[in-house]
């Protein structure tokens, strides 16, 4: 029997939450225990795979879970065209497929001892979820977690449960924030766009490495505020999101300057994002 | 060494098809020549490059690679077929072959794709040497020669101005080949028949040079006066024995669903298209810096390789005439005038 | 003075004086007549006109470059002068935004705006007579039994690969996004196959209809030497039998398919 790597693997929707009206997390189990286990053998925190419905197509979303946690994987997407409406369209207990995990993941071992600070804006957080709960799960290896997260309004963010529950630690900084306009009456969190609030914050600047993961708008001026706290392109992190298909390297279409995002990453450091030519992003 | 009379390669390919295999030659499709499946009858041309290339052959502009079976909201997944119908490909040209150092390299990186390699494995390749080269080739300027034989599994070429052909099998795919076809390869002693000059391509640019300018003028604005003329079609890269881009679509009837790969081509609008609105690539400009960026300055930096074997095809199948050639000449222009 | 050489005169007045900012012309190269886009007067040598310029250049009026670039004027043989009065009369072309430097098979007319375009179409060549060969192969397809005629178009279809050149290649085909390019639903198969490619070419046809010029340039695009012209001159022999009209004479003409009449044919309705 030929391998086909296109072949994707089938998996039950176990449970699903709105995030928001659009956005939908999906924890997925696998049908087969040893396709899970394969699966885990090879899962790092970062990569990504493809999800899909048959008669839809497939979608590309990082893996929002991490691999610490092996019973199930979950997926954080929004409704907006005819692939993430047919994942949406689907109940509890029903089917979909999967392919992965591909692509490269963030270097989290050779951040042992080191602090950590994650930025997120909106939609995005989705990946760097996954590496916070991948180090929350090992949490005595890292030092000091700080995350800023931001959202146009309240109603935007995501995961709203569990930025409570980092809220309520005492090793990890949450500092969340909306746009000004985007508070609610009871709004408790900070208001002012994530670069602003993360130049007031100023965490970290020893001994640090930065998760940045968000629209272009948010990245372009947070890296000037991340600058000028100490941090250089080799310690900021970043996943891309391209348009993709096959997510194998042979399709074409996440080929951005010399790299295909889904092969050399979507894990980057600043540095290679600023190698790419920009006008392709 | 074996001699076939050139006006019988119709005849080979009756023969090697009735031997089993499945036979591909340029031959005579309504208004044009293509590299097309032998049927009795055919009119075999030899004189032009055809429109398609030896890329059809082992990467079709459709195929199927996925299938489920659908029940309602359920369905299962199924196994989707390779093609490996031994298959051997006639008269195929020195820039065809040229292109499957980048085609194997890509279906194989890191992940062997397996319908692509069961048709390369099921293939066998016997080129014909060009003693013609029309005014759109330029095989020499991007590493290749009419009479390279990488990547052939057996070679024929033209002798006593074209009326025989010198077969010399390569590989034992090549030889393989011998035996179905005894009675109409004659055994002469060698040296006795000679064989005729290659054609002369003139080298028409330094492609290591285009390589360099490309490399560090991503940002030129000579991009928008170049892609003026492109109206955005495929034309273009589904002609191009190395272009491999590809879109996946399922297409579904009550019961099943049938996931097929098909040909894509950067120039078209949708490439880069996010679902939520973006795209990167938002106008022809820099759609078409992409496809010359990709063949000849990309893929040379990733892969060590050339994107582009210079046969032509991209410039005789554009609605406008836009090709590779121009362009690299007028970057060595570019080049030519020394910085003020 | 020849056809290329009054060409270039008036591409450089029109230059000079500022009534286009943009001439889009042909070039010889390779010994095919090829698009050029001058904006400077000074370049107007490398205009050339002769029986291998068969571009449709009215394909250009519609993309975005070009739109910026008005007003515009383009060498246009009357197949393209009535792509542009049908441009006109699908309000395309802003008023002043496009001029034609119309040409006959071997005179050259001068500049003219839509208006005067189609006054000249009416005048000299008001006859939308296709190419005889194309007319007799149009027959012998008409005479052949539908299944034979299936198995026609099968045979022709199969070869298609959808590069969409074709589409590419036509003045009216200018939607933002094409029906084959919409995937909710999507409509029609995008997989170079039988059923798709039917279904394209048809519903291709058909948007053309009561619009094709007859240019031949969707034809003459196609790599694969696809019969396309059959199909358009079927239809467009329809419409002019069923509705009497032939498109791009009139820059004030409702849409064909667009518009009703109370004395339209309804014997398909029984």
């Amino acid at each position: 029997m030929i391998e086909n790597i296109y072949q994707p693997t089938v998996m039950r929707i176990a449970a699903s939450r709105d995030e928001t009206p659009d956005v939908r997390t999906l924890r997925l189990e696998f049908s087969q225990d040893r396709t899970r286990q394969e699966f885990f053998a090879a899962y790092r925190v970062g990569q990504f795979g493809l999800y899909g419905v048959p008669g839809a197509g497939e979608s590309v979303f990082c893996v929002a879970s991490p691999p610490t946690r092996q019973e199930f994987i979950e997926c954080t997407f929004r409704r907006v065209g005819r692939v993430t409406s047919a994942l949406q369209d689907r109940e509890v207990g029903q089917t979909v497929t999967f392919r992965g995990p591909y692509g490269t993941h963030f270097p989290i071992d050779s951040w042992r001892g080191r602090n950590l600070l994650f930025v997120a804006g909106g939609i995005a957080l989705p990946p760097l979820r996954s590496v916070i709960w991948n180090i929350l799960d090992r949490r005595d290896e890292f030092g000091r977690i700080a995350i800023v997260y931001g959202a146009r309004t309240v109603a935007d963010l995501v995961y709203k449960h569990e930025l409570a529950e980092w809220a309520a630690r005492p090793d990890v900084q949450l500092v969340t924030t909306v746009d000004p306009g985007g508070q609610t009456p009871d709004w408790t969190g900070k208001i002012g766009f994530v670069p602003t609030v993360l130049k007031e914050l100023a965490p970290c600047r020893d001994n640090c490495v930065a998760l940045v993961c968000g629209p272009p708008i948010m990245i372009k001026f947070s890296l000037p505020v991340l600058t000028e706290l100490g941090f250089t392109p080799d310690n900021i992190y970043t996943t891309l999101e391209n348009r993709m298909k096959c997510g194998v390297g042979k399709c074409g279409r996440c080929n951005v300057g010399s790299l295909y995002v889904c092969k050399d990453g979507p894990v980057f450091t600043v540095r290679q994002v600023l190698a790419m030519p920009q006008a392709d992003l | 060494m074996k001699v076939l009379e050139a006006r019988k390669i119709g005849e080979l390919a009756a023969a090697l098809s009735g031997a089993g295999w499945r036979v591909l030659l340029p031959i005579e499709d309504g208004n044009v020549v293509r590299l097309a499946p032998w049927s009795p009858g055919a009119a075999v041309r030899t004189d032009v490059v055809p429109v398609n290339s030896l890329k059809d052959a082992l990467f079709p502009p459709s195929e199927a690679i996925g299938r489920f079976g659908l029940d309602g909201n359920d369905f299962t997944v199924k196994e989707a077929p390779v093609d490996s119908a031994r298959t051997v490909a006639l008269c195929v040209r020195a820039c065809d072959t040229a292109a499957l150092g980048l085609l194997d390299t890509i279906f194989n990186w890191d992940f062997p794709d397996a319908f692509y390699n069961a048709r390369r494995s099921a293939v066998t390749i016997v080129s014909l040497v060009c003693t013609s080269a029309d005014e759109q080739c330029f095989c020499t300027s991007v590493g290749g020669r009419p009479d390279a034989t990488v990547g052939a599994d057996a070679v024929l070429r033209p002798a006593e101005a074209g009326a025989k052909l010198i077969f010399e099998p390569l590989t034992d795919k090549g030889r393989a080949l011998v035996s179905a076809a005894t009675a109409l390869l004659a055994d002469v002693a060698d040296a006795t028949v000679v064989a005729d000059k290659p054609a002369e391509v003139p080298q028409l640019f330094d492609r290591p040079a285009v390589t360099k300018w490309l490399g560090a003028n991503f940002d030129s604005p000579l991009w928008q006066d170049w892609s003026l003329a492109c109206l955005g079609c495929g034309a273009c890269a589904f002609a191009c024995p190395t272009c491999h881009c590809f879109d996946i679509q399922d297409e579904t009837t009550r019961s099943r669903c049938v996931r097929y790969r098909n040909w894509d081509a950067c120039a078209l609008s949708l490439f880069t298209q996010h679902a939520g609105g973006h795209n990167p690539r938002a106008d022809q400009a820099a759609r078409r810096r992409q496809r010359l960026m990709h063949k000849l300055s990309y893929i040379p930096e990733r892969f060590a390789l050339v994107g582009c074997v210079g046969c032509g095809r991209c410039e005789r199948a554009c609605p406008a005439g836009l090709g590779i050639v121009e362009i690299c000449q007028a970057i060595e222009e570019i080049q030519k005038v020394p910085a003020r | 003075m020849n056809v290329t050489e009054a060409i270039r005169a008036d591409a450089a007045r029109l230059l000079t004086e500022g009534r286009a900012r943009m001439v889009i012309g042909y070039r010889l190269h390779h010994g095919r007549g090829v698009p050029v886009f001058l904006t400077a007067p000074e370049r107007v040598d490398s205009l050339y006109y002769g029986p291998q310029c068969t571009l449709n250049l009215a394909a250009y009026l519609s993309r975005p470059e070009v739109r910026r670039s008005a007003p515009v004027a383009i060498v246009a043989a009357p197949a393209a002068l009535r792509s542009l009065v049908v441009l006109a009369a699908e309000s395309q072309v802003p008023e002043g935004s496009v001029l034609a430097l119309a040409v006959g098979p071997d005179e050259y007319h001068g500049v003219v705006d839509a208006a005067a375009a189609a006054e000249l179409l009416r005048t000299r060549y008001a006859c939308l007579e296709a190419d005889p060969d194309l007319s007799a192969r149009a027959a012998e397809l008409a005479a052949m039994s539908p299944r034979e005629r299936s198995a026609f178009w099968q045979e022709q279809f199969a070869r298609c690969t959808r590069c969409y050149a074709c589409r590419a290649a036509c003045p009216g085909c200018y939607c933002q996004r094409c029906v084959v390019e919409k995937n909710m639903p999507q409509w029609v198969s995008t997989a170079a196959r039988g059923h798709g490619n039917y279904a394209w070419h048809i519903l291709r046809a058909f948007h053309q209809a009561g619009r094709c010029v007859l240019c031949g340039a969707c034809e003459s695009a196609c790599p694969q030497g696809i019969e396309l012209m059959l199909l358009n001159i079927s239809i467009a022999q329809n419409v002019q039998e069923q509705f009497g009209a032939t498109p791009g004479l009139d820059p004030e003409a409702k849409p064909v398919m667009g518009t009703f009449r109370p004395d339209d044919k309804d014997e398909f309705i029984r």
